[in-house]
């Protein structure tokens, strides 16, 4: 099975990913998280105003038969949340790069994102 | 006695293998005997001497029959938590049916449809009993559930708070179990007073504060009074941020104020006042609260679903919060719980629907009142102590030492409750409102 | 019915049975009759009020929705579902058991008796000291086992010990327990033979440590032969020794816990010794100790009393108090008396040989791979690049209750699988072409079943997303 793992953003061991482009970045699990969670039946995020630290645990996705903690790929301050995904956690599984985003987060001015793995380093990850 | 039970081998009677059998799946195997199957050393293995001697299902019931009758024939009026309503004969033969005995939890529900329905049905009644959005599928018991309850006051109230308050008179026992679920959270289990049978108001006022995660209040009381300030301590246990937990069991809850309408957020209590005879102490841990608290539920909870032929149907839901899938980050460790009492105690709440349970918690009250006002006639006694409306039980002073009364009452063969030097506590039920009079000759002989 | 042939479409909605509130909803007014103030009580209940001969029915056409131990087997690995003997039923239901918890001691005489015969046989079968009846399931008896070893340390000015030590494999219950008694859980790795890793163990173990929580044989049916090294390093280390119960039916007359070097453990008595598990419960979960840990039990345990006429109760010198309201599960203890009576020597270890003789024979018999062995009463299949969840909905509609499955995790989609003592050869064949048809149907068949029980597969999702926990939350529909 193949799974989107698109080039314009970067990539944790963990399976997070993270854009890299503006002043606020936004955080999501691949597509290849959600389909091994399989359906996502619920969310917890931070709330906007709290500071999420790189390699930390920010937030946790459910599915029926597994719990996962989600970690923040940069460290910075959490700007909005996508709240959609409280009344909608199946966004989560259509659409993980698009509506399915997590948090936006304003990074700190040491965020590292060259330290977080290339869309092609990720990718021989889970091949 | 004759103990033989004809036409069964050695070994265990309820292990069916022939030896032909036995032989044939040794030899599948590749082993000359069972032995060979076991990988323990030597140096720990057992050589199977217990010295417990097999008996035959005759002996065994003749037994146990003889112990039994060792036990005094004592007409109890005892509550303090423990209750017992009459139950009628179709709970016991529905609920014994093996389809609902001996099934396991509902791990496959295409094929557990029913017992999910009753435990749907079981909490639907408890949450119609409650006012709240949400009860459990069961815990042990009321102690047990209160503890649950803490805990869950731990994890909702994120502040710094540490306290559970709880009050003055509380059955030891439930104090004791509480306590040891506190430990762990490292929350410290504190008393506030009580005047004259309820809660002492101005003193839990004054003691609710930010240090404060929960406030437990019992209606009706260990005591049997009925709180006439219930919506009082809901507003300070809400002022001080503090979760307000109530205890109720299922018969008290069906004509007291509804806890949802008092403020209170989790109902814990007794919930075997119906299905169970008295049984030394096992419970069903009733546990209900708001919708808010969804994710931090301990226990199981029966939902309702399609299947995918679009038919409505239950299964075991949001079990991520439990033990075998969020393992030390579950909301509780709780596994087996007491499903097959919640069965019986849905049948018995079914039998008396409600006319019949609102007619057996206003007779609760009805023969407190009575028993109470002809101790209190009798010279020798006050009752009750306190000067509240009771359900079912109430506390009695003597003159005598009350330890002293209450032997002479169990001679006489009547069992009471001693809870001071010189108090009783009397309970009255369906079950021995006809031998009151009795009751009340003997307390009058030991006056 | 679980398997209704003639509804075999499932297009007739008659199968079903309506809840009890969609036959009847009646509002009493709790005011009207009331003997209490207004202000007191609430203004109206509404429940269903039906007759009798309603009730009965509704609760026989439920029963016979449910799969059960008496229907068929029941081979949930780490579950022990054997059969509950009937005569247990009868002895439990005596009326003169029926007493209250607060009665005296000495009008109790025959309660006390049964409960310390109990004990006795419980300490005899794990090599206990002492043991107490008080907690009312197995998790409940791992929270007063830990408890009571938290006591222990605390006496022994060793409180500051903060961890619980827990092999990945172990039960989820041993997490969540330590947490809850307020430890940290180190989750400990198994070795490539599925075993406790020694070297890892070690490496673990620290002046922190307050107990390793073990099940033996472990949840993949294996015994754990390094068990005096494991108990020494545990021991060194000055830690405790925690036996979890839930594997003891494989033990029976031919190991005790005691003599492997555990300090403490609990029994599960519904799956042991054959109480019925009542569809979820209720229970029990017996503690036994070594000596120097039994002053620390819940309060009260039975004794005999010094003249030895009779029996009496007893607070042991420092009790960890009370883990359940009163003196446990009562009607669930007694029925674990008769069925140890039953047996006897003979019958317990007959048990243990006859449920490893039955997995060994069906593990035998299976197409799937077991990667784990030589195992005892339980093995873990794997269904592969199969999803074992699915194979076990393919498994319903062969008329077998399928094995616990994805657990444990050592295991790539594990099938683990406990026949126990009370299939016959015949049963086992029966169970193994089950098993092996379904793992041989194609993908499109695995995902569409159960075809044949009384609901098609539940959407486990939607009620998750949706959560209905009421009928009044299903609001008309």
């Amino acid at each position: 099975m193949s799974f989107e793992t698109p080039d314009d953003r970067r990539y944790l061991e963990s399976h997070e990913w993270t854009t890299t482009d503006g002043d606020a970045v936004r955080f999501g699990i691949s597509d290849f998280a959600q389909d091994e969670l399989g359906d996502v039946v619920f969310v917890e995020l931070p709330d906007a105003g709290d500071e999420v630290t790189a390699g930390e645990e920010f937030g946790v996705v459910e599915s029926i038969k597994a719990v996962s903690d989600v970690y923040a790929p940069v460290s910075g301050e959490v700007v909005a949340v996508n709240e959609d995904l409280f009344d909608a956690p199946e966004l989560l599984n259509q659409d993980p790069y698009g509506e399915g985003w997590l948090i936006e987060v304003e990074p700190a001015a040491d965020a590292d994102f060259d330290a977080l793995l290339s869309p092609d380093d990720y990718r021989d990850q889970i091949e | 006695m004759s103990g033989r039970d004809y036409g069964q081998k050695a070994g265990s009677p309820y292990a069916p293998h022939t030896d032909a059998e036995t032989a044939a799946m040794l030899e599948a195997v590749g082993a000359d005997d069972e032995g060979d199957l076991f990988d323990i050393p030597d140096a720990v293995a057992f050589d199977g001497e217990f010295g417990i001697p097999a008996r035959s299902e005759r002996e065994i019931r003749a037994e146990l029959r003889e112990t039994l009758a060792d036990n005094d024939d004592l007409t109890e009026f005892l509550g303090r938590g423990h209750y017992s309503h009459y139950v009628p004969s179709v709970v016991d033969h529905l609920a014994d049916r093996a389809e609902f005995l001996t099934s396991y939890t509902q791990y496959q529900p295409e094929i557990a449809q029913g017992f999910l329905q009753a435990l749907f049905e079981y909490q639907s009644m408890l949450v119609e009993l409650t006012g709240l959005g949400i009860a459990n599928c069961s815990m042990y018991d009321a102690a047990t559930a209160l503890g649950e309850a803490a805990t869950l006051a731990d994890r909702v109230r994120s502040t710094s708070g540490d306290v559970v308050l709880v009050p003055e008179q509380l059955r030891e026992g439930k104090r004791s179990v509480l306590a040891n679920y506190c430990d762990g959270a490292d929350l410290a289990v504190e008393t506030y007073p009580m005047a004259d049978g309820n809660v002492d108001l101005d003193a839990l006022r004054e003691r609710a504060g930010e240090d404060v995660v929960m406030v437990y209040a019992e209606n009706p009381t260990v005591r049997g009074c009925i709180e006439e300030q219930l919506a009082d301590v809901g507003a300070v246990a809400d002022e001080a941020d503090a979760l307000f937990v109530l205890g109720s069991d299922a018969v008290a809850l069906s004509v007291l104020e509804e806890p949802a309408t008092v403020g209170a957020d989790v109902v814990v209590g007794e919930a075997g006042a119906l299905g169970l005879p008295a049984a030394y102490g096992m419970g069903l841990g009733l546990f209900a609260c708001r919708e808010e608290f969804l994710r931090q539920v301990p226990g199981r909870l029966v939902g309702a679903s399609e299947d995918a032929t679009d038919r409505r149907a239950y299964t075991l839901t949001l079990q991520t919060r439990e033990q075998h899938i969020r393992k030390e980050r579950a909301t509780s460790n709780i596994c087996t719980n007491q499903a097959w009492v919640a069965l019986r105690a849905a049948m018995h709440a079914a039998h008396l629907g409600p006319s019949g349970l609102v007619e057996l918690a206003n007779d609760c009250v009805r023969e407190a009142t009575d028993l109470a006002e002809r101790i209190d006639d009798l010279s020798g006694y006050g009752a009750p102590v306190h000067d509240r409306h009771h359900l079912r039980e109430f506390a009695v002073r003597t003159d005598q030492p009350a330890a002293a009364v209450a032997d002479e009452v169990e001679a006489a063969g009547f069992a009471v409750h001693t809870i001071g030097d010189h108090l009783l506590q009397v309970c009255v039920t369906d079950l021995n409102a006809d031998a009151a009079d009795e009751l009340v000759a003997a307390l009058e002989a030991a006056a | 019915m679980i398997y209704d042939q003639a509804s075999y479409t499932r297009e007739e909605e008659a199968q079903h049975e309506p809840l009890l509130s969609e036959k009847d909803e009646t509002t009493v007014d709790v005011r009207e009759e009331s003997p209490l103030p207004e202000e007191l009580t609430r203004d109206e209940v509404t429940l269903p009020e039906l007759s009798e001969p309603e009730i009965a029915r509704h609760y026989t056409r439920l029963s016979q929705m449910n799969w059960a131990i008496d229907a068929g087997a029941y081979p949930l690995g780490s579950c022990t579902m054997k059969y509950n003997p009937k005569f247990t039923e009868d002895v439990a239901a005596n009326p003169d058991g029926a007493v209250h918890p607060d009665r005296s001691s000495r009008s109790v005489q025959g309660t006390l008796e049964v409960l310390y015969g109990l004990q006795e046989y419980l300490a005899e079968i794990g090599g206990m000291d002492a043991v107490t009846l008080q907690p009312p399931a197995g998790a409940a008896g791992e929270f007063t086992g830990i408890r009571v070893a938290k006591a222990y340390h605390e006496a022994n000015g060793e409180g500051n010990r903060s961890e619980v030590i827990v092999p990945a494999s172990a039960h989820g219950t041993n997490f969540a327990t330590a947490a809850l008694a307020g430890y940290d859980v180190v989750e400990l790795p198994s070795d490539e033979d599925g075993r406790v890793d020694l070297d890892a163990l070690e490496a673990a173990v620290s002046e922190d440590t307050a107990a390793l929580m073990l099940t033996n044989p472990n949840t993949v049916g294996l015994f754990e032969r390094d068990i005096t090294e494991i108990a020494e390093i545990v021991h060194g280390a000055g830690g405790l020794l925690y036996y979890d119960g839930a594997n003891l039916n494989a033990l029976l007359g031919r190991g005790r816990p005691g003599d492997m070097g555990f300090d403490v453990m609990h029994y599960n008595v519904h799956k042991t010794f054959a109480t019925p598990h009542g569809g979820g419960g209720p229970g029990a979960g017996p503690v036994g100790v070594v000596d120097e840990l039994a002053e620390f039990l819940p309060t009260p345990r039975v004794r005999e009393t010094e003249s030895g006429s009779g029996y009496e109760r007893f607070e042991p010198e420092r009790t960890i108090g009370k883990v359940q309201g009163f003196e446990g599960n009562w009607l669930v203890l007694i029925k674990a008396y008769a069925y140890i009576a039953r047996l006897g020597d003979e019958g317990l270890a007959d048990a243990a040989a006859k449920a490893v003789l039955n997995a060994n024979y069906l593990g035998e018999r299976l197409d799937l791979e077991i990667p784990y062995g030589p195992y005892h009463h339980e093995f873990a299949a794997t269904s592969g690049d199969r999803d074992a969840a699915d194979v076990a909905k393919r498994m319903l509609d062969y008329g077998v209750h399928p094995p616990t499955t994805k657990w444990p995790e050592m295991v790539h989609n594990a099938m683990l699988t406990e026949p126990t003592e009370i299939e016959n050869k015949s049963s086992l064949d029966d169970l193994a072409t089950a098993f092996n048809r379904a793992f041989a149907d194609d993908d499109e068949t695995l995902e569409n079943a159960p075809n044949r029980t009384t609901a098609a597969r539940i959407d486990q999702t939607s009620a998750a997303r949706n959560p209905r926990l009421s009928w009044q939350a299903l609001d008309g529909e």
